[in-house]
């Protein structure tokens, strides 16, 4: 059977033409903010941004290494309260915060790697699962220090001063930029991971563990980089979130909501490749903005607002978007486990199948 | 013989109260081929397990090249120069053949390019090279062994121990393997091979090890493994030619 | 000394109905190696269905466990013919995923149903309890927990001496060897997820004169389940039995002598201790 990658994992093919597809695509976005203004076509650009930051960001230890962690939201959560807290108690720009937020997450990885790797496949779920847990209980109880369910309110984020311009925090502009940047920034990353020895190992690891150990891989040190990063990235995005949103509370950033919808965007888009985070964030955000928010259709003149679509919306599918998060789940998982970028690559081996066939003076096997 | 370069002394492994390895010693030359044989659940393939940091023996020693091995993990037993193959083989599925290799390969190096090299060079030897990008989990099993072989030798072992990896191939493939196992020893290479195929492990082996229900049954060159009567017992009387 | 006994009593009440979710966990487990981890939305269905009968029929939530036990054992059926069955080879965390997946259908459907609102089920017995010496006794809760004991028992009847149950434990054991027998795995499958369904949704029966009922209220469930179930190791129904108690006990102790807000930290820190420990639970059965 002949199973060529598809976009080759090879030594040419999809890498030079991938880079170029991605940096094409960032410019556009871009400039996009000069011709839209409506700052909910921007809101919605910098939930996009994060859905793929997020995403990206489990991809390195979910997709590449294969440890499947449903706890993510540990590391977004403490990206956020950190960076919120250092402002509104201490006065920290968040800026210079976002560090102390990713400093954290990747101590807390490595204390989570050191407790959770020598588990294995379901338990290293639960696992995960268990330590977010942990975390989100935590922040509930000690409220003297996290102020409990009630949460953070951020009050101002002072102007950020860069080469001799001010740049106020007061539009959706400025986090569209932002959240664009760190987007390419991780898909970058991803890349890199792959083309490089971390990607071979951590690729090893997810195949076949024991073979990779024997192999002079040493298990410990590679799970516990790979989930470093990851979880680096994912404190990242929760920062972000934080001074995005301007609210956090324990039950919303360390939901296990957050760590689905992280694992979940991947998986739609193609386990363990570059672009199907990207794919899964396209997928999964606006259907869940069109389920939450309906009238934002409206907002952005693609439906009018008298509209029978967004009525019937409303009336049916409030808060429905974890309804369709588990529809969706449940048909990738049946259907197409390797994401969309998984049935295009099935759909293109089909047709080279087919045309091999041909060429060769078969009649095309039924693939 | 001078210093051995493989020396398993009184290695015991025990599971629960059964003694899957029990009281087993002998050494190995640089540059020789030891066969390893015994019938099903003799203890072969615990052997190599305790052996290669898979798990440690319950008692006793191993030592390779003068090291003590107890208790390393088997990645730093694959840095010291020593590697398996499975005998339930393990492709990494979803990667290509060359990249299966170069997994391997980087074991000695942390750049692509060489790693790549290497791995061409290993894919040649087993003649996998035109199927290298390939995805593994597409290869039939002969092929899926020969990708074994290529990925240890890429870590450029100093001692390889083969665990039945002419289990499930047909004559020609085995063939190959047994060339390829010559080859290997004229280039240096110390391999200890576990194998049912007896005509093969006659053929490659300088010296044969015999276990039997975790002991060892009887250690000797082919000719006096060939006639030893305990032997023929303990695989049910059959005499090799 | 009181209240240690007190907490102790209510925690060895509450863990009886824990062991039967447990049980039906790790029944399903056991056959299938399937994590599953909609098993709380099972039990928040089994609430819901005594509710709908108590408001429609005004039966007792006690005695509608004839009619909720066996709906929720067709259900679990249906679910396992029609989507567990597709994923039994694959990757174990797809498993996970799927069943997951199916978890947020069951909880975000019943919640388009009838709204996130808390539901109350008040009995004439709900808030009764009876005293023996200086303990307190709640009444729902200690007749919950005498018919678990009365429903373990027949599981374990129904498994140790009857053919289908001893079919089930071959399927658990090994399933190859079991087919190899003749056994019919695939049947197995389908009862043990049944089974499983079925304890769950009775526990939910049991629990509904005593719990708030929401559509949300699965999610704790199935943690605490997967608790007791590798407490008691993967596929042990006797580990199960005593992981219930165990959790409850823990629970209602760290309640009182650490913090009340704390107890479900508590349990996840056990909960943690024990896969890093003793991962093949504290009776050690299966690997991990």
């Amino acid at each position: 059977m002949d199973r060529r990658p598809l976009l080759g994992r090879g030594e040419r093919g999809f890498g030079l033409v991938g880079i170029l597809l991605v940096l094409a695509a960032v410019a556009l976005l871009a400039i996009f903010p000069q011709f839209v203004k409506k700052p909910y076509v921007l809101h919605m650009g910098v939930v996009l941004f994060l859905a793929i930051i997020q995403g990206q960001a489990w991809n390195v230890i979910g997709g590449y290494a294969g440890q499947y962690s449903v706890g993510h939201a540990a590391y977004f959560g403490i990206g956020a309260y950190t960076t919120m807290m250092l402002l509104e108690l201490y006065k920290i720009p968040p800026w210079w915060g976002i560090w102390a937020a990713i400093a954290n997450a990747m101590i807390l990885s490595l204390l989570i790697g050191s407790i959770t790797f020598r588990l294995r496949g379901p338990y290293f779920v639960l696992a995960s699962i268990s330590v977010a847990e942990i975390i989100r209980l935590a922040a509930l109880h000690f409220k003297g220090f996290t102020r409990g369910a009630e949460g953070f309110l951020l009050s101002e984020i002072p102007p950020l001063h860069l080469f001799g311009t001010s740049i106020e925090f007061f539009t959706k502009r400025p986090f569209y930029y932002a959240a664009l940047g760190l987007a390419a920034i991780t898909i970058a990353v991803n890349w890199m991971v792959q083309h490089s020895k971390l990607g071979y190992y951590f690729q090893a690891i997810r195949e076949d563990q024991d073979a990779a150990h024997s192999l002079g891989i040493n298990l410990a040190v590679y799970k516990n980089v790979a989930l470093a990063i990851s979880a680096a990235f994912t404190a990242w995005a929760g920062g972000f979130y934080a001074m995005f949103v301007k609210f956090v509370d324990p039950n919303t950033v360390f939901g296990l909501d957050i760590s689905v919808q992280i694992v979940l965007i991947c998986i739609i888009g193609g386990i363990g490749t570059i672009l199907g985070p990207v794919i899964g964030a396209m997928v999964l955000v606006p259907l869940s903005e069109i389920l939450r928010n309906p009238k934002g259709l409206v907002q952005i003149g693609i439906l009018p607002a008298d509209s029978a679509f967004v009525s019937f919306i409303e009336a049916r599918f409030a808060n429905a978007h974890l309804l369709v998060y588990g529809i969706l789940v449940v048909v990738v998982i049946l259907f197409a486990p390797d994401g969309v970028l998984g049935v295009i690559r099935n759909t293109i081996a089909r047709v080279r199948r087919r045309r091999a066939g041909a060429a060769a003076g078969e009649p095309a096997a039924a693939a | 013989m001078a210093e051995p370069i493989l020396d398993i002394r009184h290695v015991s492994k025990f599971f629960g109260g059964l003694a899957a390895n029990a009281d087993v010693s002998f050494s190995m030359a640089q540059g020789m081929i030891m066969g390893l044989i015994g019938p099903n659940g003799a203890g072969k393939t615990t052997l190599f397990n305790c052996i290669t940091g898979y798990y440690p023996p319950s008692k006793g020693e191993v030592l390779f090249k003068g090291v003590r091995m107890n208790g390393l993990q088997p990645d730093q037993v694959c840095h010291l120069g020593m590697v398996r193959t499975w005998q339930k083989v393990r492709p990494l599925a979803k990667l290509t053949v060359l990249d299966n290799v170069m997994v391997g390969a980087l074991a000695r190096t942390h750049s692509l390019k060489v790693a790549r090299e290497v791995a061409h060079e290993q894919l040649r030897v087993v003649k996998l090279g035109h199927k290298d990008q390939m995805l593994a989990g597409g290869l039939p099993i002969g092929e899926r062994k020969k990708l074994e072989v290529a990925r240890v030798l890429a870590t450029k072992p100093e001692l390889l121990l083969l665990d039945e990896v002419m289990g499930g191939l047909n004559p020609a493939e085995s063939e190959e393997i047994i060339q390829l196992i010559l080859d290997l020893r004229k280039r240096g290479l110390t391999q200890m091979v576990i194998e049912h195929d007896m005509k093969a492990i006659m053929r490659i082996s300088d010296r044969i090890v015999v276990l039997n229900s975790g002991e060892k049954l009887a250690e000797g060159g082919p000719r006096e493994i060939a006639d030893n009567p305990e032997v023929i017992a303990a695989y049910l009387g059959e005499r090799v030619e | 000394m009181t209240v240690f006994l007190q907490s102790v009593l209510s925690g060895v009440l509450v863990g009886g109905i824990y062991a039967l979710i447990g049980i039906g966990l790790t029944i399903i487990f056991g056959v299938m190696r399937v994590i599953n981890f909609a098993h709380g939305e099972l039990l928040m269905l089994g609430m819901y269905a005594t509710w709908i009968v108590f408001t429609a029929i005004g039966l007792d939530p006690f005695l509608s466990i004839v009619i909720v036990a066996p709906v929720l054992f067709l259900w679990g059926a249906f679910l396992q013919k029609v989507f567990i069955n597709r994923v039994l080879n694959a990757l174990p965390q797809n498993q996970i995923l799927l069943t997951i997946g199916l978890g947020l259908v069951m909880s975000n459907s019943i919640m388009l149903i009838f709204t996130s609102d808390y539901r109350i089920l008040t009995t004439s017995y709900s808030s009764s309890s009876f005293t023996i010496g200086e303990l307190s006794v709640s009444q729902p809760l200690l007749v919950a927990f005498l018919i678990t004991a009365a429903i373990t028992a027949g599981l374990y009847w129904f498994l140790l001496k009857t053919d289908t149950g001893q079919a089930i434990r071959a399927t658990a054991q090994d399933r190859d060897a079991a087919q190899l027998m003749g056994i019919n795995v695939r049947a197995m499958s389908v009862l043990a997820f049944g089974i499983g369904a079925a304890l769950a949704g009775t526990a939910g029966a049991l629990i509904s004169p005593t719990y708030y009922i929401f559509p949300q209220v699965g999610g704790t469930f199935t943690l605490k389940a997967f608790v007791i179930v590798v407490l008691g190791g993967m596929g042990s129904v006797v580990g199960a039995t005593l992981g219930g108690v165990l959790v409850g006990l823990t629970e209602s102790l760290a309640a009182v002598y650490v913090a009340s807000g704390l107890k479900e930290l508590v349990v996840f820190v056990a909960f943690l201790a024990v896969l890093l420990f003793k991962p093949a639970g504290l009776l050690g059965k299966t690997r991990a």
